[in-house]
């Protein structure tokens, strides 16, 4: 077996380089193999340690309308598929949730769109026109750190968060104290048609502290922004809009051992949308394991284009070495000698291309793990010191899985090789 | 009787109805340490007599027997092992691997003591005059010292019999009285029976005994 092995790469090594292009195929299918078992465990890390860190388990978010955000992402918790009558959360609903045994508080959050956002001395708009609002204090749990000395809004004062801080190329010791500016269009709005009365707004903040939570960048209080809807909407006042539109969301926090019946109780009784720490991280498993599906499948694609490769360069072989076969045949090699020198020789150019694949990967993941890193700690992620993590056994398997595609590929070609006939093979030109 | 073929018939299908008769009834017996040569034209039947006693052709009729046993009774691949050795016209060596590993080649498809190996190596090399050529690969060689490493390679198992096919065909007069002096030498030294194939009249001369093949049938 030892000296077959010998022979076979001698084989192999014999076509250099058709045997390098040809692994090309394996180390790309390899590279796209790794990239999902390397990377695609840490993206759901990184996402479940951002869930965790922002999302306590006793949280319950609530919206009267069949889509939700949190934290930038969208989702739409529509249990079993039904589509619910959209609700207008007034304050009777509020006060409703806050009288069920087992809600330690409801807090309301309310969001004001498409208001520019001017930094004080600076010309550049920022370019989400989102301004949040709740009172909940600055060291609260759902911000996941807080810089400032004041972690209380007062009227018309602002906490930004740490991607506005870096948008604006500052310091989180230089913002504090500026003002922002944030300015209604001065054309309206193409798709909402803005009335005149909203035409040429401006209202001015100062920044108090700076918050960490993805991007809900701009954060006031309750009743600045109900002050801003009112005025911005042509309502009579707070409680108008508060009984025409609703609150956007009512963030509710519950006692321990408490969160699953008060969330199915909102959701069946009150017929209200709400999403929980567990609907997130399901929502992620769904999100994770579809990718890795799609993935998968382009790397199953490449792997069969990769063994076609294969499958092609081994006939060429055995046409160039039909008078060689004829010869070791002669000479006394079994039909099984030279299946297993030819399958050696496909699964070896499978080897090479599972090591080559492996380790572009590698340098690759190295070098890219820093921009990662840093792009999402500056997307307002949770700080990571590393995205992808090499695995021993996930290497393991991706050889095996390269020598594997060698092999299969080889089965076809090597049975040609084993059936010539030594007399016509010998007789080969 | 060492080697005794018996109505040795070989015929091949060109199609549905028609087919010829390579080899039409071979009759001859070779006793031990034989060397005979087998003459005759092209198409008289030399080469498939060479590839039925070569263990590369099956489908004869008639019989062959080798000390005394019906070689179908042989696993074709050991047959081809260890019961014949062949040399070709063309050489026949694999470019890529040095003297030493051609000679060696049959052996990377058996168990073998390696010392034992090693032993029949060195003898089988200086036997055959290659000793300082050990590493060189087949392009470096001459075609008499290419012919030289078939020749080691064919005996390097110790074979009953070693089947010459027309082995000084590529090569100059020469050369090719000193690889049929090599064959003599080696037929006595090794006491091995040699079984040459030619056309050529004058190098059946060499041999002891000679076979004539006129149209499928010894003469």
């Amino acid at each position: 077996m030892e000296k077959m092995f010998k022979y076979a790469i001698n084989l192999v090594l014999r076509r250099k380089f058709r045997t390098a292009l040809t692994s090309l195929g394996i180390m790309l299918a390899v590279m796209l193999m790794s990239f999902i078992l390397f990377g695609m465990t840490d993206l759901k890390n990184v996402m479940l340690s951002e869930i965790e860190t922002r999302f306590n388990p006793l949280d319950l978010y609530v919206s009267g309308q069949d889509n939700m955000s949190f934290g930038g992402m969208a989702v739409a918790p529509t249990k079993d598929g039904i589509k619910k009558e959209e609700t207008v959360l007034t304050e009777e609903i509020k006060e409703k949730i806050q009288q069920i045994s087992g809600v330690e508080s409801v807090e309301p959050l309310l969001f004001i769109n498409g208001l520019d956002m001017y930094l004080e001395d600076d010309d550049t708009p920022y370019p989400m026109k989102l301004i949040a609002a709740s009172d909940l204090p600055g060291n609260h749990h759902i911000f996941k750190s807080f810089y400032g000395d004041k972690d209380t809004l007062d009227s018309y004062e602002m906490f930004v968060s740490k991607y506005v801080v870096s948008f604006f190329e500052t310091t989180q010791e230089d913002i504090i104290g500026k003002k922002i500016h944030a300015k209604s269009s001065s054309s309206g709005s193409f798709f909402s048609a803005a009335s005149k009365s909203m035409i040429d707004k401006e209202y001015e903040f100062t920044i108090v502290g700076v918050v960490d939570t993805g991007n809900d960048a701009f954060w006031v209080n309750n009743d600045t922004a109900l002050d801003i809807l009112v005025d911005l909407g042509g309502y009579d006042d707070g409680a108008d809009y508060i009984s025409n539109v609703g609150y956007f969301q009512l963030y509710v926090t519950t006692n321990e051992g408490k969160t699953k019946d008060i969330e199915r109780y909102i959701d069946e009784d009150l017929k209200l949308f709400v999403i929980s720490s567990d609907t997130i991280l399901g929502f992620i498993d769904t999100f994770t394991a579809g990718l890795t599906i799609a993935l998968i499948l382009f790397g199953s694609i490449s792997a069969i284009v990769a063994s076609i490769g294969i499958v092609n360069t081994m006939i060429m072989s055995i046409y160039e070495q039909t008078r060689e076969i004829g010869i070791i045949k002669a000479i006394g090699a079994s039909n099984t000698q030279v299946l297993l020198i030819f399958l050696i020789q496909s699964s070896l150019i499978g080897l090479f291309g599972g090591i080559l694949g492996l380790s572009v990967t590698f340098l690759l993941m190295k070098a890219i793990d820093p921009f990662i890193v840093q792009t999402l700690s500056t997307q307002g992620f949770v700080d990571i010191d590393q995205f992808f993590h090499f695995q021993f056994w996930n290497a393991f398997i991706i050889t095996m899985f390269s020598i594997l595609v060698g092999v299969v590929a080889g089965i076809y070609p090597s049975m040609k090789a084993a059936k010539l006939d030594p007399v016509k093979a010998l007789r080969y030109e | 009787m060492f080697i005794e073929v018996k109505n040795l018939k070989r015929e091949y299908k060109m199609g549905k109805e028609i087919s010829v008769g390579a080899l039409q009834g071979v009759n001859f017996t070779l006793e031990k340490g034989d060397f005979v040569s087998v003459v005759g034209s092209s198409g008289s039947g030399k080469s498939t007599l060479l590839n039925i006693l070569g263990g590369l052709d099956w489908e004869y009729t008639g019989e062959i027997t080798i000390d005394g046993k019906n070689i179908k009774e042989y696993d074709k691949n050991y047959y081809r092992r260890y019961i014949v050795g062949t040399i070709f016209q063309q050489f026949y060596l694999i470019p890529s691997l040095s003297v030493e590993e051609n000679i060696l080649l049959p052996i990377k498809f058996q168990k073998r003591d390696s010392k034992e190996i090693k032993e029949r190596l060195d003898y089988i090399i200086d036997m055959v005059g290659l000793s300082d050529r050990r590493k060189h690969l087949p392009k470096e060689l001459s075609g008499g010292q290419a012919q030289r490493v078939a020749i080691a390679r064919a005996l390097i198992d110790s074979p009953k019999i070693v089947l010459a096919d027309e082995p000084t065909g590529n090569l100059d007069s020469k050369t090719g009285e000193s690889i049929l002096q090599l064959l003599q030498e080696l037929n006595i030294s090794e006491g091995v029976t040699i079984l040459l194939v030619t056309h050529d009249k004058d190098i059946a001369k060499h041999t002891k005994k000679r076979i004539s093949l006129v149209d499928g049938k010894n003469v």
